[in-house]
């Protein structure tokens, strides 16, 4: 999985067909290593729901819209993101709904959104995608339901702690600390790229603060107070 | 302590209404503390008092108690003051010495409170009885009805309308906006679900309409007011002025072929924009009436809509000594006398360039739904031949259902045709190009007779259905196959996975909405709009054709979007409800109207103040006068007299005061 978020989309590969009648070969990340008709059940029993999680969700502000699903598929339509998903944004929607909490929380979808918004834009019944996303992204930090050395998370951890502490980030060393926390041998391979930000000005080489960077701790403190009351 | 007149007999009746009053309301209670109230003769409970026995336990007691005033305490008067007023004139009283009390939907249905519930009872009950002892005899008055009709816009809905009324022998004017009659419908190729042509099944309606003797046709004319009431209204009409004489024109067109313009190269409105037209034209071949017409924005003879006259008028010379080309034409206004009005404005398609990631104006392959019913029909601009905008024939097609329907963000009503009409223009194009096929729908709505077995058959003709809401059409080409084509992006929600589907034509199945000055036309004859812009019915199911105004009716699209079984089917309901009061040649008058006393020092200040124009002044002995039959008893003018020399019958000073008191009252 983590591969396939570093590795550039596979569809590039296939713009050069040997003969005009071939179809492109378009290989998708991970789809080699799945199991030929290995055989599994697929079936859900009520047991398998967790009463109540679509409810809880649906119950957030800006993510009550969610009762109003069509499952007409726009989001899934207009995500630039969905052709790796492993469940589609409307599936996620339908998931969440349905209560199938394990299924949405250990899905790579929460955590391939890249909170462009299209979806948001474009959904015909006003709900909020991307914002459920973020509060399913949230459930999953809590209940810590990732993979391990799994980037996304990691990196908006320190994110957050780092503009905590300082007022805002400071690349270099946030990517620095995601390569440490997850793979510090994919870090070899980028140094080339690396100094290049250092050379045009992109990465800086010293901690950046803002002035009174301890006014955003202590609003992000009252925000942390004011979700757990 | 209160005083009513000694010779007042009230019998009191309270209705439980099933469980609907009695189960929050104590009946047996509410009628023996009215029975101490003074004036009352008799109070009474009763389970159902609309029922027959029930009415005829009203017109018993008056008789065997010697009444001379019923109240009933029971649901709204909407429902049943008729019902009862009926009761007591068959009892032998004055329909007027009863009121109604609305314990119902004023009491037990709002409350939770059996105590509080049953003393508000009480209390309404009590201001009832304090009422009625001054109520008067009044009679109900009779207006004639004008037995002619006009018929707004024509369409399918106002062609069937005036046939019917036509037919029946009634006296129609049918007003239409556009050149010629057919409306929408008469653009259509083919009609779902039967596919039968629609010009084969809607012409000879249209030329029966012309041919009529019974039916006035004013094409190219608007209704621009309204006055009157039900049964006599006035209408003005203005013709706009199409600069021919329809009285001459036979409908030869050699003024058409003889044109100082060679070749048509104006846009042509009824070929959704497909195809070209000349400065004088005819909307299409079968166009009712068979008359041409000239666009003064571009004909050369007019210089931005002004006669300049610089023309070599080789129209007038192919016109030779019928002489009904007028270039001094001017609008003219015609006022009409008509009992009922049938309004069928229909409804405008949306504008597929609201929804931008569907790029219609933008790749000049995406094509509207109306425009492909242009294109595969056989007297369209290409003569029934589907060929792109580029030249091409298509290969692949995709159809995306629900553009401007089913969405917050534009329009959020399901359009009810577009799902059939996807389906057959699917068929079409099939039929036309044997194109591969796709629709793109979030449902399938196939509701009607007949329509489920189409869709089943287009299954069979092998039509790809994707359900899922297309995310965005693109001409930006990942894969070599997409090369040069639009490419559809759709999460094909039943596979479960998104798609790119390359194809050379998109067909944006556009919903319906409101025409763009329906709230203009609403306010011209009185009438309401839903929330989405559609006129409103009086009742959604048992009013569908009504309108809050007495005498107009509504009928098609205008009040909803249907298809064109149900726009006929509720056409002929409007033209059979406007038949029901022509064939009974009176309209009954609720005596609630207002009349002025003889103190009015002529002030004039109630004059402008009548919404229904009800007041004149007479100038001879300097009072206002109120015509009865104009008067809707609004009471404005009863509240702003400032002399206090109007009265209400039903509401005078002391029925009101009395009443008030009587809900205050312990």
């Amino acid at each position: 999985m983590v591969k396939s978020m570093t590795t550039p989309p596979a569809t590039k590969k296939a713009t050069v067909p040997t003969r005009s009648s071939d179809r492109p070969n378009v290989q998708r990340p991970g789809e080699e290593s799945v199991p030929i008709m290995k055989m599994r059940p697929t079936i859900k029993y009520e047991a398998d729901r967790v009463r109540g999680f679509g409810r809880e969700i649906m119950s957030v502000p800006g993510c009550e819209q969610l009762q109003s699903c069509i499952q007409c598929g726009t989001c899934s339509g207009v995500c630039p993101l969905s052709i790796y998903m492993d469940h589609t944004p409307r599936q996620v929607m339908a998931l969440t709904r349905a209560d199938f909490k394990n299924e949405v929380l250990r899905s790579r979808t929460i955590w391939l959104c890249a909170s462009c918004y299209a979806c948001t834009v474009e959904c015909p019944q006003e709900i909020r995608i991307t914002d459920i996303m973020y509060e399913l992204k949230q459930r999953a930090i809590l209940e810590g339901i990732f993979p391990k050395r799994f980037p996304i998370p990691i990196l908006a951890y320190d994110f957050s702690e780092m503009v905590k502490k300082n007022g805002r980030i400071t690349e270099m060393i946030l990517v620095i600390k995601l390569f440490m926390k997850t793979s510090w041998l994919a870090a070899l391979g980028n140094w080339r790229l690396g100094i290049d930000l250092i050379k045009t000005g992109r990465f800086s080489l010293v901690t950046e603060k803002i002035k009174h960077h301890g006014d955003i701790a202590r609003m992000m403190d009252a925000v942390d107070d004011q979700k757990g009351s | 302590m209160v005083s009513i007149k000694q010779d007042i007999r009230i019998g009191f009746y309270v209705c439980h209404c099933g469980h609907n009053i009695a189960s929050m309301v104590d009946c047996p209670e509410v009628a023996s503390y009215v029975e101490k109230l003074p004036g009352v003769v008799l109070s009474r409970d009763y389970k159902y008092m609309c029922s027959d026995p029930g009415q005829e336990l009203i017109q018993k007691d008056i008789k065997e108690f010697d009444l001379n005033r019923v109240v009933v305490a029971s649901c709204s008067p909407l429902l049943h003051e008729h019902t009862f007023r009926t009761a007591v004139a068959a009892g032998g009283l004055n329909p007027f010495f009863f009121h109604m009390v609305n314990i119902r939907e004023h009491d037990s249905w709002v409350h939770t409170d059996r105590k509080e519930a049953t003393a508000k009872a009480k209390a309404l009950a009590r201001a009832a009885i304090r009422r009625v002892a001054h109520h008067k005899a009044l009679e109900v008055k009779q207006v004639p009805v004008n037995p002619d009709v006009l018929v707004v816009g024509g369409g399918i809905a106002g062609i069937h309308a005036a046939l019917t009324l036509a037919n029946a022998g009634k006296k129609v004017y049918l007003v239409e906006r556009e050149p010629s009659i057919g409306g929408h419908m008469a653009k259509f190729d083919k009609t779902f679900p039967t596919l039968d042509c629609a010009a084969c099944i809607l012409t000879p309606k249209m030329s029966s309409v012309g041919a009529h003797e019974n039916i006035t046709l004013w094409s190219y004319s608007e209704v621009v007011k309204m006055d009157g009431y039900v049964g006599n209204y006035t209408v003005m009409v203005k013709r706009k002025a199409r600069f021919i004489n329809e009285d001459l024109c036979t409908g030869c067109q050699e003024c058409v072929a003889n044109c100082i313009y060679k070749e048509p190269k104006f846009t042509d409105e009824f070929n959704e924009g497909l195809g070209k037209r000349k400065p004088v034209y005819i909307p299409f071949p079968q166009a009712t009436p068979q008359v041409v017409l000239i666009d003064p924005d571009v004909c050369l003879n007019f210089k931005r809509g002004v006669l300049t006259d610089k023309c070599k008028k080789t129209c007038v010379e192919a016109c030779g000594d019928r002489k009904a080309i007028d270039f001094k034409q001017k609008e003219q206004f015609t006022e009409i006398k008509v009992g009922t009005i049938i309004v069928a404005t229909g409804f405008q398609t949306f504008d597929a360039k609201r929804v931008l990631p569907y790029g219609y104006g933008v790749y000049p392959n995406v094509y509207t739904a109306m425009e492909v019913e242009r294109l595969v029909n056989a007297s369209g601009p290409t003569s029934g031949e589907v060929i792109l905008r580029d030249g091409r024939q298509p290969k692949a097609i995709g159809i995306i259902h629900c553009v401007g329907s089913r969405d917050k963000k534009t329009n959020r009503w399901c359009s009810r045709v577009c799902c059939m009409y996807s389906m057959k223009l699917a068929h079409l194009l099939k039929e036309h190009t044997g194109a591969e096929i796709y629709n793109f729908y979030i449902d399938i709505r196939a509701p009607g007779k007949g329509y489920e077995e189409f869709y089943d058959k287009l299954n069979e003709e092998g039509v790809h259905f994707v359900r899922g809401r297309v995310g965005e059409v693109t001409d930006w080409g990942m894969t070599p196959e997409e090369e040069g084509k639009l490419v559809i992006r759709v999460e094909d929600t039943l596979a479960g996975f998104v798609r790119r589907i390359p194809v050379d034509m998109v067909v944006l199945a556009t919903g319906l909405e409101p025409q763009a000055d329906a709230q203009d036309v609403r306010r011209l004859f009185n009438m309401s709009c839903g929330t989405e812009g559609f006129f409103l019915e009086r009742h959604p199911k048992l009013a569908p054709v009504n309108t809050f105004t007495d005498g107009i009716f509504i009928a098609g699209c205008c009040q909803g979007p249907r298809d064109i079984p149900d726009t006929v089917a509720q056409a002929g309901a409007a033209a059979a409800e406007a038949m029901v009061l022509i064939d009974k040649g009176h309209v009954e008058q609720e005596p609630n109207t207002a009349y002025v006393l003889p103190d009015c020092c002529g002030c004039k200040s109630c004059l402008p103040l009548c919404p229904y124009t009800a007041i004149t002044f007479d100038e001879a002995t300097k009072k206002a006068v109120i015509n009865e039959a104009l008067c809707k008893g609004c009471g404005t003018c009863v509240s702003s007299c400032p002399s206090g020399s109007i009265a209400q019958n039903l509401f005078e000073d002391e029925e009101v005061f009395s009443e008030i008191e009587g809900v205050l009252a312990d």
